[in-house]
């Protein structure tokens, strides 16, 4: 369908154009080629202007919103600030702040290094829980729509105040918020009943921890992955049904399919969600590194907020490069 | 073309027919016509089909129920008598229903009992309409203009883009506010403001708002022009190029042949905006002091009940409960009704938005 029509608008186009030559005066005809090549130029750059005139409103936005006030915070990161009426009072100390930063703050860095680690431990989490919900999600049962509206639910609540509320961590005295009264229901000793029923005795305490920690933070795996889903899901519905038809003809199983028709073609999705995950994670105001630069900037004490929210800035671009650039090799783009 | 009902007969037939063919081919041996790799791949099949379901069914309930969890405690605990949060023997159905809990909170909040313009309800739905539907006209604006044009410095203004997803808002956030407490020119902070023997300062007032959203820079300006960006992208490039030959300019081809063309895009676009805004509390509660958004509200909530309801006597954290509950319920429901009813649009919007190119 598509298809013809495109080449019925086509051939029209064809023909408006001849037309359009066929009508032109003979002297147009004769004209020299430069002339032709000109106006071509002017066309095109009459194009780009329009594309100017197009993100100039962002143009004006961006500089005033975004590069000036990043400028501005590099330049307290170099100094020492104080607030004064009528403005900020400056004064150059180089890169003290940075300095200060990692060498005399020993939470800033033990809550790096810990932000880090645990990133680094739930990306693969979420994405591997992320890519296997949306499988389910793509096949044809009843109440997927339910399904659907449910796991998207997240999205709608999770970035909000209602989250710390759900998490309990919001109130300094500290009680059971909804996830921890629901982390408690898988009590530490299940995992380990579990695994003794199943006959495995002595296993590391290392490992019955790691699995400990599984269980109880499935609530937050849940709750972090709705976009996840989503992107991945939308990549989904871009296999061809066709391809899938072929595959079974030729009787290749379901998992044969997955590994080399599924994954393939939703790899470049699984990048972005790699991707979202990380800066997710990382821009979170709830996390550790986050919270220390936000104490610091209430405290009055911009410069050295700025110098650590900048080396923070850092280390995240210098993270997603490796990550992107790593991924890039495995990653398969169908070439048009 | 079938109708869904004739093709829902068709499928039934189809198996009917499958179901018959198989039948048949048993009882005449079913060796005679597949090898045995193909009788193995088909039993296999079966088995799978027949225990995935199952197995599917409980995955989901477990799952949904771990997202509904906080749902399902909030409605519970929200319209619990305070008392009742220390009896052992109520886990999930409070023995009687109380509307107080609610009533406090809403009082709190700033739900009622105030004149009009300080409703929060109110306030928080008005900034969030006005910021929302500026920044789905200009982001729409910035998408198609680097989807479509080619220009000098494409490229580098595109990594900007980038960086405005990756970029953490808290860096930006102190400049940001010396620069609207300082506005300048200052008259027209002082218009803009309609107090013209102020400061011009915009600290609490909407634009801090508004201003970013009007010039593409609102709330994840940065993810809403990317996405623009590649729905534009997707569409075919004779739908203008047929409006150009017609002598449209670019601008007026924009909003007679794109715009409609991204109807659900836009749609999209602006209930994430609305979500982002409303739940927003960072931003809001950088260049607010005494400002009411719903966000702000709920996130003081637990110092402004110790304050206003309970005189500065000490409640036990267990009891609190009742209260922050009623409060997070009150909170979500307008973007939940909104959720229940549009969800088709968050999930297909997105899909069909060209992101998943």
């Amino acid at each position: 369908m598509s298809d013809t029509n495109k080449i019925n608008t086509e051939e029209e186009l064809d023909q408006a154009v001849q037309t359009s030559e066929d009508t032109a005066p003979a002297a147009a005809a004769a004209a020299p080629v430069k002339a032709e090549k000109n106006h071509k130029l002017s066309y095109e750059k009459r194009k780009g202007l329009y594309g100017y005139g197009f993100i100039a409103l962002w143009i004006l936005g961006t500089a005033y919103f975004f590069v000036a006030p990043l400028i501005e915070s590099l330049i307290y990161s170099f100094n020492q600030t104080s607030v004064q009426p009528g403005g900020m009072e400056m004064k150059y100390i180089g890169f003290k702040n940075y300095v200060n930063a990692f060498r005399k703050d020993q939470d800033y860095s033990l809550a790096l290094v810990d932000m880090l680690k645990n990133t680094a431990l739930r990306t693969p989490l979420i994405i591997i829980f992320s890519i296997f919900i949306a499988l389910v999600l793509n096949q044809k049962f009843h109440g997927r729509t339910f399904a659907r509206a449910v796991f998207f639910l997240p999205v709608i609540i999770a970035t909000g105040p209602v989250m710390d509320i759900i998490n309990g961590n919001m109130s300094t005295g500290g009680y059971a918020g909804g996830s921890e009264q629901f982390s408690s229901m898988f009590e530490a000793d299940l995992v380990d009943q579990l695994l003794n029923f199943l006959g495995i005795y002595n296993i590391s305490d290392r490992l019955s921890e790691i699995i400990n920690s599984l269980t109880t933070d499935i609530f937050n795996l849940v709750w972090n992955s709705g976009i996840q889903i989503l992107l991945i899901l939308s990549a989904l519905q871009g296999i061809s049904p066709s391809s899938k038809e072929a595959a079974q003809m030729e009787g290749a199983t379901a998992w044969e399919f997955f590994w080399k028709i599924t994954l393939p073609t939703i790899s470049p999705m699984i990048l972005a969600s790699v991707v979202y995950t990380v800066v997710d994670s990382f821009v979170d105001p709830g996390n550790k590194v986050m919270t220390i630069v936000l104490n610091k900037s209430t405290n009055w004490e911009h410069g050295y907020s700025a110098a650590m929210a900048w080396a923070y800035f850092l280390i995240i671009g210098v993270c997603l490069a490796i990550i992107v650039a790593i991924l890039n090799k495995v990653v398969y783009y169908e070439v048009e | 073309m079938a109708t869904k009902k004739e093709e829902k007969q068709f499928e039934k037939e189809r198996k009917a027919a499958i179901k018959a063919r198989e039948k048949r081919m048993k009882e005449l041996g079913i060796e005679n016509f597949l090898t045995p790799e193909q009788i193995k791949y088909n039993k296999r099949k079966k088995a799978i089909g027949t225990v995935w379901p199952v197995f599917r069914a409980i995955i989901l309930f477990g799952l949904c129920f771990i997202i509904l969890y906080p749902l399902i405690f909030m409605l519970s605990t929200a319209f619990r008598p305070n008392e009742q949060m220390n009896d052992p023997s109520i886990v999930w159905i409070p023995k009687s229903f109380t509307m107080s809990n609610i009533n406090d909170v809403m009082g709190v909040m700033k739900y009622k009992n105030v004149p009009l313009g300080e409703n929060t309800l109110l306030n928080t739905i008005k900034m969030n309409l006005v910021a929302s539907i500026l920044q789905v006209l200009t982001c729409s604006i910035t998408g198609y203009g680097f989807a479509r044009f080619k220009f000098k410095g494409k490229n580098l203004l595109f990594a900007i883009v980038i960086l405005m997803i990756i970029v953490p808002p808290q860096i930006t956030t102190i400049p940001l506010y010396m620069q609207f407490h300082y506005f300048k020119p200052k008259f027209l902070g002082q218009l803009l403001t309609m107090d013209f023997k102020g400061t011009g300062s915009l600290i609490n007032s909407g634009w801090t708002m508004y201003l970013p959203a009007l010039f593409a820079n609102g709330l994840r300006a940065g993810l809403f022009i990317f996405i623009f960006r590649q729905f534009f992208r997707g569409l075919p490039k004779e739908l203008e190029d047929a409006a150009y030959l017609d002598g449209c300019s670019p601008l007026y081809t924009y909003v007679k042949i794109m715009v409609p063309n991204a109807r659900q895009s836009f749609l999209t676009v602006f209930l994430f905006s609305i979500v982002w805004y409303w739940n927003d509390y960072y931003v809001s509660s950088s260049f607010f002091t005494n400002n009411n958004t719903i966000a702000l509200m709920l996130k003081n909530l637990n110092t402004n009940l110790t304050q206003q309801l309970f005189d500065g006597q000490t409640v036990s954290v267990r009891q609190i409960i009742v209260w922050l509950e009623a409060g997070c319920l009150l909170s979500i429901t307008p973007i939940l009704i909104m959720y229940v009813f549009l969800q088709r649009y968050f999930i297909e919007g997105i899909e069909k938005s060209g992101l998943a190119n």
